[in-house]
C-alpha cells in the first residue's frame, strides 16, 4: 500500500512564535503542502500558551522544550535548544515507526538537529537558507560570526538540496559557500492574496481618516528602522516629495533608527508629515496597505523582500529599489517601479510618478496583483516543491548509504 | 556482544586520566569477546582504524571549525560521532547492545541513539563540571551541568570509580541510588563489574522488546 509523502520540517520558529519571515513561510508552506498530500510534521520551539502538540490545517505540530536556562550568549542557546529538538524529533520519528521521508530544516538555527536526524534515520536532508550571516552582517567579523557562517556551510554541506527564495539568493549562497550549480533549488516565497480579498468591499475612509487628511496622498513604509532596510533614504525623499505631491509618509515598525529619524524630521519641520506608527496589529497593517497611495521598499540589502509582494496583494502600486529578491519581483513600468538604491532623488521621483500619474498607477497595480496570483501563490510554491521532494527521493532510492 | 564507546580523548589524544583508561578498558573487553568500536576526536588522524588489539578506532574532526569555547565545540562535534556511530549501528546489522559515553561529552548523541534506534546507555564519569569549575555557576556551567543531568537521566546505569563520586552525583543530581554501580579501576573485580553491568543493560533491552 502506498502512502503519502511525508516531510519533518525543522524550525525554530512557528505562529504564534514569530519572531523574523521564517514563521510565516514555515506556516503558509506546511499548509499548502498537507493541501498537496503531503504528510507534514512541524517540529519547533514552545511558546507560552501553546500546546505542545497539535494538528491545525491538517498540518502536526509538535513544541519542544527550547532550553529555557539561561545561555551564555545566543549562538550556543541555538546549540542547546538543537540538543534538544533533537532529542524529541527522535522520539517522534520512532514513534511514527521511522515512516518520515525528508528531513527539511529552515536556517541554521536548525542545522545541528537535522543533520543528526539525518544520519540517525538515514533519510535525506532539505534546506532552505534563508538568510546568510555574511549577508546580514556585511562581511565576517568574529569568531562567533565565523562559527555561524561555518554552521551555515556545513548545513549546505550536508543537504541534498539547498533551497533559496529568489535567484540573488540562490548566486549569494552558492558564493558564500562554494556549493555546486546542482544543489541550488529557487523556491520563492509566497504572500496570502486572501487575506487582502476578506477586505475588498469595506469603506476604508473611516480607518483612513485617522492617518491622513482627505487630500493627502498616503507613502507607506513597513519594516524594521535599520539602516539595510534604506528608511532614511526615504525620510530623505520627503522635502523633494512634498514639493510635487501634497503626501503622508506613514512609516511601521520599530528599529534602532527611529528616534533619529523622528527627531530629524522633527527639526525640519515635516513632524505633521511624516508618522511613525511603531509595531501595528496584523489587521491594522492589512488595511494601511489597502489605503496607500504607494508602498515603498527603499532597501540596500534585500534577500527577497515580502513586503513588496504583501503590497501588490494588496493592491498598492510599488516602488523598490533595484536591488537583491526586489530586483525579480518587479518587472520595471509592467508591476511596480524600480529605482536606484540608496539614491533619495531616485527614490522621490519613483514615488511622485506613482502619486501625479493615476493611468500609470493602475496599470501597475492591476499587473502586479496578477502576477502575485500567478508566480507567489502559496498553493502554487507548495507543488513545486512537492516535486522536489519528489525528486530526492528518486535520487534517494537508487543512492547506497555507507 | 557489541559496544560502542564515546570518549573525547584517546590515545594518541591524551587530556587527561580519560584516555588512557579508555584505552585499557577497551582492550579488556576485546579480551572479554566484547566487539568493541571507540569513537573519538582527532583533529587530522580521522578515518576508521583497527588498533592491534583489535579495538576498532573511528576518529572524527569537527564539522565547525571556529568557536567561542568548549561548549559550542563539543556541540557542533557530537553530530559528527552521532553520524560514525549510526554508521556502526548499520553496518552491524543494527546489532548495537549498548554505548557506553564517558563523560558529559558525548551524551547527546547517546540520548539521540537511545531515543531513535532503542540503544540503552551507559554513562560513565570520570569527573563533574561542579568540581572542574569549583562551583562556578554562570550559564556556561549551567549548560553543561543541564548535560550532565540530562545523562545521569537518561541512562541506564551510571558508573562511577568511588564512592565518593556515587555520593556526589546522588547529592548534585538526585539519581535513585540503584542506578549507580561503583567500579574503582584499579579493584581485581573490575572488568568482572563492567561485563555484569553491560549485561543487565543487554537483559533489560530484551524484556523491553518482548
Amino acid at each position: 500500500m502506498s502512502r503519502d509523502l511525508t516531510v519533518m520540517m525543522l524550525s525554530w520558529e512557528f505562529p504564534p512564535r514569530i519572531i523574523g519571515g521564517i514563521s510565516p513561510h514555515v506556516f503558509h508552506l506546511s499548509k499548502s503542502l498537507a493541501k498537496s498530500d503531503v504528510k507534514v510534521y512541524v517540529v519547533t520551539c514552545d511558546f507560552p500558551g501553546t500546546p505542545p502538540h497539535e494538528v491545525a490545517d491538517n498540518v502536526e505540530i509538535f513544541r519542544v522544550d527550547s532550553y529555557k536556562n539561561p545561555s551564555p550568549d545566543f549562538a550556543s542557546w541555538v546549540y542547546l535548544m538543537n540538543m534538544n529538538m533533537q532529542k524529541e524529533a527522535a522520539d517522534i520519528v520512532k514513534s511514527l515507526d521511522g515512516e518520515v521521508d525528508i528531513f527539511h530544516a529552515h536556517d541554521w538555527l536548525a542545522a545541528n538537529a537535522s543533520i543528526g536526524l539525518k544520519h540517525v534515520f538515514r533519510k535525506p536532508l532539505l534546506a532552505t537558507v534563508h538568510s546568510t550571516e555574511v549577508g546580514r552582517r556585511n562581511g565576517i567579523h568574529s569568531d562567533y560570526e565565523k562559527m555561524i557562517h561555518e554552521t551555515e556551510a556545513w548545513l549546505t554541506y550536508e543537504a541534498w538540496k539547498a533551497i533559496c527564495c529568489s535567484n540573488y539568493m540562490v548566486s549569494h549562497v552558492r558564493w558564500a559557500f562554494g556549493l555546486p550549480e546542482d544543489k541550488m533549488v529557487m523556491i520563492p516565497n509566497g504572500v496570502n492574496a486572501g487575506t487582502y480579498t476578506k477586505t475588498e468591499n469595506q469603506d476604508l475612509s473611516l480607518f483612513r481618516g485617522k492617518f491622513a487628511l482627505p487630500e493627502e496622498k498616503i507613502v507607506l513604509f513597513v519594516g524594521r528602522l535599520v539602516h539595510e532596510k534604506g528608511v532614511h533614504v526615504l525620510v530623505n525623499t520627503v522635502p523633494k516629495v512634498l514639493e510635487k505631491v501634497n503626501a503622508k509618509f506613514i512609516i511601521v515598525g520599530n528599529g534602532y533608527m527611529k528616534e533619529q529619524l523622528s527627531n530629524l524630521v522633527r527639526n525640519v519641520g515635516l513632524a505633521h508629515k511624516v508618522l511613525f506608527t511603531g509595531f501595528v496589529d496584523d489587521e491594522t497593517l492589512r488595511r494601511l496597505q489597502k489605503c496607500a497611495d504607494v508602498s515603498v521598499v527603499p532597501s540596500l540589502f534585500e534577500p527577497f523582500g515580502i513586503v513588496a509582494l504583501e503590497a501588490m496583494a494588496a493592491k498598492s502600486p510599488v516602488v523598490v529599489s533595484d536591488t537583491g529578491g526586489l530586483s525579480e519581483i518587479v518587472e520595471h513600468d509592467v508591476t511596480g517601479v524600480k529605482v536606484y538604491p540608496d539614491n533619495p532623488d531616485s527614490l522621490a521621483w519613483g514615488i511622485t510618478k506613482v502619486l501625479t500619474d493615476e493611468a500609470y498607477a493602475n496599470g501597475i497595480k492591476a499587473n502586479a496583483h496578477k502576477k502575485v496570483q500567478e508566480k507567489y501563490n502559496w498553493d502554487k510554491i507548495a507543488q513545486h516543491l512537492k516535486a522536489v521532494y519528489e525528486a530526492v527521493l528518486k535520487d534517494y532510492s537508487k543512492s547506497i548509504w555507507v | 556482544m557489541q559496544v560502542i564507546i564515546l570518549s573525547w580523548e584517546f590515545p594518541p589524544r591524551i587530556v587527561g586520566q580519560l584516555a588512557d583508561y579508555v584505552k585499557e578498558l577497551s582492550k579488556q573487553l576485546i579480551k572479554s569477546n566484547v566487539e568493541t568500536y571507540v569513537v573519538t576526536y582527532h583533529d587530522y588522524l580521522t578515518g576508521e582504524y583497527e588498533e592491534p588489539e583489535g579495538v576498532k578506532t573511528y576518529r572524527v574532526t569537527n564539522p565547525v571549525k571556529t568557536h567561542i569555547g568548549v561548549l559550542t565545540w563539543v556541540l557542533t562535534l557530537n553530530q559528527e560521532v552521532e553520524r560514525v556511530a549510526a554508521n556502526i549501528y548499520y553496518k552491524a546489522k543494527k546489532q548495537i547492545d549498548l554505548i557506553d559515553a564517558h563523560d558529559w561529552h558525548f551524551i547527546p548523541t547517546a540520548v539521540t541513539m537511545k531515543k531513535a534506534l532503542n540503544i540503552p546507555f551507559v554513562y560513565s564519569i570520570e569527573s563533574l563540571e561542579n568540581h572542574r569549575s569549583h562551583g562556578a555557576d554562570s550559564p556556561f556551567n549551567m549548560a553543561i551541568k543541564s548535560i550532565e543531568w540530562l545523562g545521569t537521566y537518561e541512562a541506564e546505569k551510571i558508573v562511577v570509580k568511588s564512592k565518593w563520586m556515587s555520593d556526589e552525583v546522588v547529592r548534585m543530581y538526585k539519581v535513585p541510588l540503584y542506578k549507580i554501580k561503583v567500579i574503582p579501576p584499579k579493584s581485581n573485580t573490575w572488568m568482572k563489574d563492567i561485563m555484569e553491568t553491560y549485561k543487565s543493560l543487554q537483559e533489560a533491552k530484551f524484556s523491553n522488546v518482548s
